[in-house]
């Protein structure tokens, strides 16, 4: 993936937005996620193969199912897997499994991320991964695009989703209403079994919770522990997103203006994207810039659409989420530099198999997603988005809604750790608080200072090292999560540390810590 | 005369079992040195694993708060006073108006680097302050509309072909020496006791006196001392299996594991080696004159084959050694358990030599067992 | 039967063995006698063939030990001086031991071990560890493992030094018993009562030559003097080294 690995020099802790994706603005996730995929060198004969970006030796193989298991003769799937072995295996007969999110990522390729923040648990225990069928090596349903090379001179209103929906659909070679949540569970536990392993832990990331808790329904008695993070509730529709990114948003304006540096230089930072949403409203903005990776000449079209998923991909990570305030304020002065620049991270990050998402959605969230909601959603510009692209291609893609049982809680005992960031832009910490309405042997940790998938930024890893080792929740306390990691907002194009006028001005009256750092 | 040497090993198995200085001495090592090979791992690891919460002093801290935010989420910081490594970071006088103005803002990293106990602390600052800045330097192209990318002309991807078991290969060389170490150590007292201490107690003569050849005695306590060594090999290996299993070598991104397989290989080669190391130790034993000269000398020539299997176990050996005794089959084994192809042929060599340096040391003895010198001790 | 013929042994600087010959006859117990450094000790070495001679033969029943060390050594029996014990083994391990060495299978080997230790009363010591026995409990030890096979010869390297008394009376009739069931016995010793008591031949050395060969009568005929203690001082010049 390459840009997991731009943004691993940008940072280790940054490397989870790719995989903890939900829900991309589908038009952009249908257009722009065809090359988001690298091949890993997993040859099915060979039991040792590597992934991009882990120097490791992994094993690899795959179980064959059919396509859909009513028609057991029918189309036969590779359901590719990898396990992180063990560093001292202690425990052969039990395993992690990691689950993506997307819906639509590999959780194969995302192996490097998983292997960092699952250290802990593989010094004992190997790690499994599966390519959740339609991604990853798994039969992937990608969409063909236009590529991103036009991407930002485009302008998202003049795309005719209809067709390019029609178009992708017939480019694939599957039969697309077979690859929801529910019928890949049944691929999980093939492979579980394949691979002999009595009792998993299962770690779910982002869409990967849903899968997890799938699995605490219909497979209990193979679960030894259940981590959710960055949790979506059954019981809702995931179109509920708009209101948690409109959520996150408010909480970066109210951090920066909390923060003494960042209301000093952006005192107006709320007027400021409140005057960039209605002009871009209105219409896009050109001007004539640089291709961030070219360098070659191209005309910017800077659109409502570009602008603010920028923004909503920028909140994903804490660090890139820093840049924010000073992207917003350049944007109100007509600079858009710094937009287009987290603009063009997200174009070819996202990894996610468009195909295998569009029929996770429309089968699942799309269809249930009723009347009354769609009308107390109509002021979100997210969810408005959202819902109008699935209202031109799910149609075409045609896939029965799921049961009405499938959006029932689920009713547990398996100690399960609830996860959620209170930054969360996708999964805000009240979504945890549903999930936890029938879990009767369960904790939820809201992490203040974490954003989507708690435990690559805080402690939560060592919290989920220490439930697998435990087998229980008993003595897992969310103290460290509360350590103070916030970071400072760039107060301009390089600095995160007080402008030298104003460090003059507080070092003067010793005020230093003003900024609230704390030494020790 | 098969049923003569069956008799006389018989005779010194019995003989030595109850000499308890020969058994223990054995027992002591085959039991002693894996314990206290793990003993000081355990310590090891804990002394050159960085610790999760790395206190150091940082000098004006203040002048870059956000850096340090960053190192202390990194579990960097200053912490008690009292519980401080040596290692300073300074930050400088101007950094936050060099940072402001994207010019090279100055940290200063003052410790020792030949301090063992300090190197993987530094590495961590190092390379924590490195992902500091290469963060920064990615956002400061981001907010310029430039993809970091650009900066990342080239991307190396490594595939290690180590498996977790062979990155504990360097651990497993001191161990495979101290197994083979096992096998010189064990049957040492007994030859000494076969030999010179049959001497110093004028029962030599008297089984020359008997219708026995030399060859034979010879043989008979050859063979003798390499049951007692591979006795003390089996039980060093089977000690080794289960205390290595507590060490936390996961640790240190890896495992030794000894497997029954290594077990196996372990005990084939080892009889070659064993046979030569009692005829040594049996040959400078009758050399010497007394029990005492005989321990003497054996602690120097113990030396010999020390040396040859650190050297392979650190490759710092010239090639040629890989086919003399001891460090050609000390490098088959490290190829084995790293899951490497053993080098068979330098196997089959180094185990000829051996057994040709064995053939040689029995027939030397059984030429020095017909000197009235060796015999008197003259 | 034990001959030496012709034997010279140089040992360092001294003329140890100077043209030695004799012959020591079945059913006979002859006595090498002779001080302290006259050569006995290396004399029986060499027969046992753990000396190389610089000359001469040593054969016993006819056989070169030079030659045929096995063959020769199987015919012999040696009380050696010191006895040589193996003091972690019990006098039946160690008996039994030295029966198998001479070529009797294990069984038998035992059976003979059994025997040769009630014939000479040790039963009561026979499984007890060597370490710790009485100056007489090793003699015994030591003599049962000369003759547990049965060798026609046997060897007794100053077989007397350091008995008690009743150690000794035992010793003397057991070596009266060899006799009258024909085996050769030779032994040195420097303590002329014993020689004079046991012996019928005795063979007087002096820096490694044969000085006097005969019964202890002959010897006193031969030198003219009344007491054997005066014919030896007078064979061989000097009563240094001597016992009574």
């Amino acid at each position: 993936m390459p840009q997991a690995n731009i943004m691993h020099t940008a940072s280790d802790k940054e490397r989870q937005t790719q995989l903890a994706l939900w829900l991309l603005l589908p038009l952009a996730a249908m257009l722009f996620s065809l090359a988001g995929h690298a091949e890993t060198d997993t040859a099915p004969t060979n039991d040792t193969c590597y992934v991009d970006g882990l120097p490791d030796r992994l094993r690899c193989g795959f179980v064959t199912v059919p396509e859909n298991y009513a028609h057991p003769e029918g189309r036969q799937l590779n359901i590719h897997y990898a396990v992180l072995p063990a560093i001292k295996p202690s425990f052969t007969k039990e395993a992690l499994l990691a689950i993506a999110g997307g819906p639509g990522q590999s959780a194969i390729e995302n192996a490097p991320t998983f292997d960092r923040m699952l250290s802990k648990v593989r010094q004992q225990r190997d790690i499994l991964l599966i390519d959740q069928r339609g991604t990853g090596q798994s039969n992937l349903l990608q969409c063909e695009g236009e590529g991103f090379e036009g991407a930002l001179s485009l302008n998202e209103d003049d795309l005719d989703i209809a067709s390019e929906t029609q178009k992708c659909l017939d480019g694939l070679d599957a039969d697309v209403s077979q690859y929801g949540s529910e019928i890949a569970l049944k691929d999980f536990e093939a492979v579980r079994a394949h691979l002999g392993y009595d009792k998993l832990h299962v770690y779910g990331i982002s869409y990967g919770t849903r899968m997890a808790q799938l699995y605490m329904r219909h497979y209990p008695q193979v679960l030894a522990t259940v981590t959710l993070d960055g949790v979506v509730p059954m019981q809702q529709s995931v179109l509920h997103i708009g209101d948690a990114i409109d959520r996150a948003i408010g909480l970066l304006l109210d951090d920066c203006s909390s923060n003494a540096l960042c209301h000093g230089q952006f005192a107006d930072l709320e007027q400021d994207l409140q005057q960039v949403n209605t002009r871009l409203a209105q219409a896009p903005v050109s001007s004539q810039v640089r291709d961030p990776l070219t360098n070659e000449p191209l005309t910017l079209v800077m659109t409502r659409a570009k602008f603010m998923g920028a923004l909503r991909m920028a909140m994903y990570t804490p660090n890139i989420r820093a840049l924010l305030p000073h992207a917003i304020h350049q944007a109100a002065q007509d600079n858009f530099q710094a937009i287009m620049g987290l603009y063009a991270l997200t174009i070819d990050s996202t990894g996610i198999a468009a195909g295998m998402h569009s029929s996770v959605v429309c089968g699942e969230d799309w269809q249930r997603f009723s009347q009354v909601e769609r009308q107390q959603a109509e002021q979100n510009y997210f969810t408005r988005e959202m819902v109008d692209a699935f209202d031109l291609s799910c149609p075409i893609w045609n896939v029965p809604a799921v049961d009405a049982e499938f959006s029932a809680p689920i009713t547990s005992n398996i100690p399960t750790l609830v996860l959620s960031g209170q930054l969360d832009p996708a999964t805000p910490p009240s979504w945890g608080e549903m999930a936890m309405a029938q879990l009767s042997n369960a904790k939820h940790f809201i992490a203040p200072y974490a954003t989507h998938g708690v435990a690559y930024q805080s402690c939560g890893n060592d919290l989920i090292a220490q439930l697998v080792s435990n087998n229980s929740l008993d003595g897992l306390s969310d103290d460290c999560l509360s350590k103070d990691v916030r970071r400072n907002f760039y107060l301009n194009a390089n600095t995160v540390e007080a402008l030298p006028a104003a460090k003059q001005a507080l070092s003067s009256t010793s005020h230093t810590e003003a900024q609230g750092v704390n030494h020790d | 005369m098969i049923n003569t040497i069956i008799a006389m090993v018989r005779k010194e198995l019995i003989d030595a079992a109850r000499d308890k200085r020969s058994v223990m001495a054995g027992l002591y090592y085959a039991i002693g040195a894996p314990l206290m090979m793990c003993g000081m791992f355990m310590l090891l690891i804990g002394q050159i694993t960085s610790p999760e919460a790395l206190n150091i002093t940082i000098t004006h801290g203040e002048r870059a708060p956000d850096l340090v935010k960053f190192l202390a989420s990194d579990d960097i910081s200053q912490g008690d006073k009292a519980d401080r490594k040596e290692i300073e970071l300074i930050i400088s006088q101007d950094y936050a108006s060099n940072m402001a103005k994207s010019r090279a803002a100055e940290l200063t990293l003052i410790a020792d680097n030949s301090n063992e106990k300090l190197q993987s602390s530094i590495r961590r600052i190092e390379k924590s302050l490195q992902q500091y800045s290469a963060e920064m330097g990615s956002l400061r192209l981001i907010a310029r509309g430039i993809d970091p990318k650009v900066v990342q002309p080239i991307k190396v991807t490594i595939e290690d072909q180590a498996t977790s078991d062979s990155k504990g290969g360097m651990i497993l060389g001191i161990a495979i020496f101290m197994m083979v170490y096992a096998v010189f150590i064990s049957g040492m007292n007994l030859a000494i006791d076969t030999s010179a201490g049959e001497r110093e107690r004028n029962s030599l003569a008297l089984l020359l006196s008997h219708p026995v050849s030399t060859r034979d005695i010879v043989l008979a306590k050859v063979t003798a001392v390499t049951i007692f060594a591979m006795l003390g090999l089996i039980l060093t290996l089977i000690i080794s299996k289960i205390a290595y299993g507590f060490v936390p070598w996961q640790e240190l991104g890896f495992s030794v594991n000894i497997t029954p397989d290594f077990i196996g290989l372990m005990l084939v080669i080892g009889l070659p080696i064993a046979l030569m190391a009692a005829s040594l130790q049996l040959f400078v034993s009758f050399m010497a004159k007394s029990f005492k000269e005989a321990q003497s000398y054996l602690t120097i020539v113990l030396i010999v084959p020390m040396m040859l299997s650190m050297a392979a176990s650190y490759n710092i050996a010239p090639d040629t050694l890989q086919w003399l005794p001891v460090s050609g089959q000390m490098q088959a084994l490290i190829a084995f358990i790293k899951g490497k192809e053993i080098p068979q042929m330098q196997l089959l060599l180094s185990s000829a030599t051996t057994l040709a340096i064995t053939l040689a040391l029995m027939f030397g003895m059984e030429r020095s067992l017909k000197s009235e010198k060796i015999v008197f001790g003259l | 039967m034990i001959k030496v013929a012709n034997l010279s042994k140089r040992i360092g600087d001294v003329q140890a063995l100077n043209d030695l010959s004799f012959e020591a006859l079945d059913g006979q117990i002859t006595g090498l006698l002779g001080p302290n450094g006259a050569g006995k000790t290396t004399c029986l070495r060499t027969v046992f063939g753990l000396l190389k001679p610089d000359n001469g033969t040593a054969e016993i029943d006819g056989i070169d030990v030079a030659k045929f060390p096995v063959e020769a050594k199987q015919q012999l029996g040696l009380f050696p001086d010191p006895f040589g014990l193996y003091e972690r083994l019990t006098p039946r391990e160690y008996v039994s031991y030295f029966a198998e060495l001479n070529g009797l299978p294990r069984a038998q080997a035992k059976a003979a071990a059994a025997s040769v230790l009630n014939k000479l009363h040790m039963d009561d010591i026979a499984d007890r560890k060597c370490k710790g026995f009485s100056q007489g409990q090793r003699m015994k030890t030591a003599l049962a493992q000369a003759i547990v096979h049965e060798p026609t010869n046997i060897i007794l390297d100053e077989p007397t030094r350091g008995l008690d008394v009743m150690s000794t009376r035992v010793l003397r009739d057991l070596l009266k018993d060899l006799k009258a069931a024909g085996h050769c016995v030779l032994f040195s010793s420097h303590v002329m009562q014993e020689v004079a008591a046991l012996c019928d031949r005795v063979i007087v050395m002096a820096q490694g030559k044969v000085v006097a060969i005969g019964s202890p009568e002959q010897l006193c005929q031969q030198t003219g003097k009344a007491s054997l203690e005066d014919a030896f001082i007078e064979l061989i010049g000097t009563d240094e080294g001597i016992a009574a």
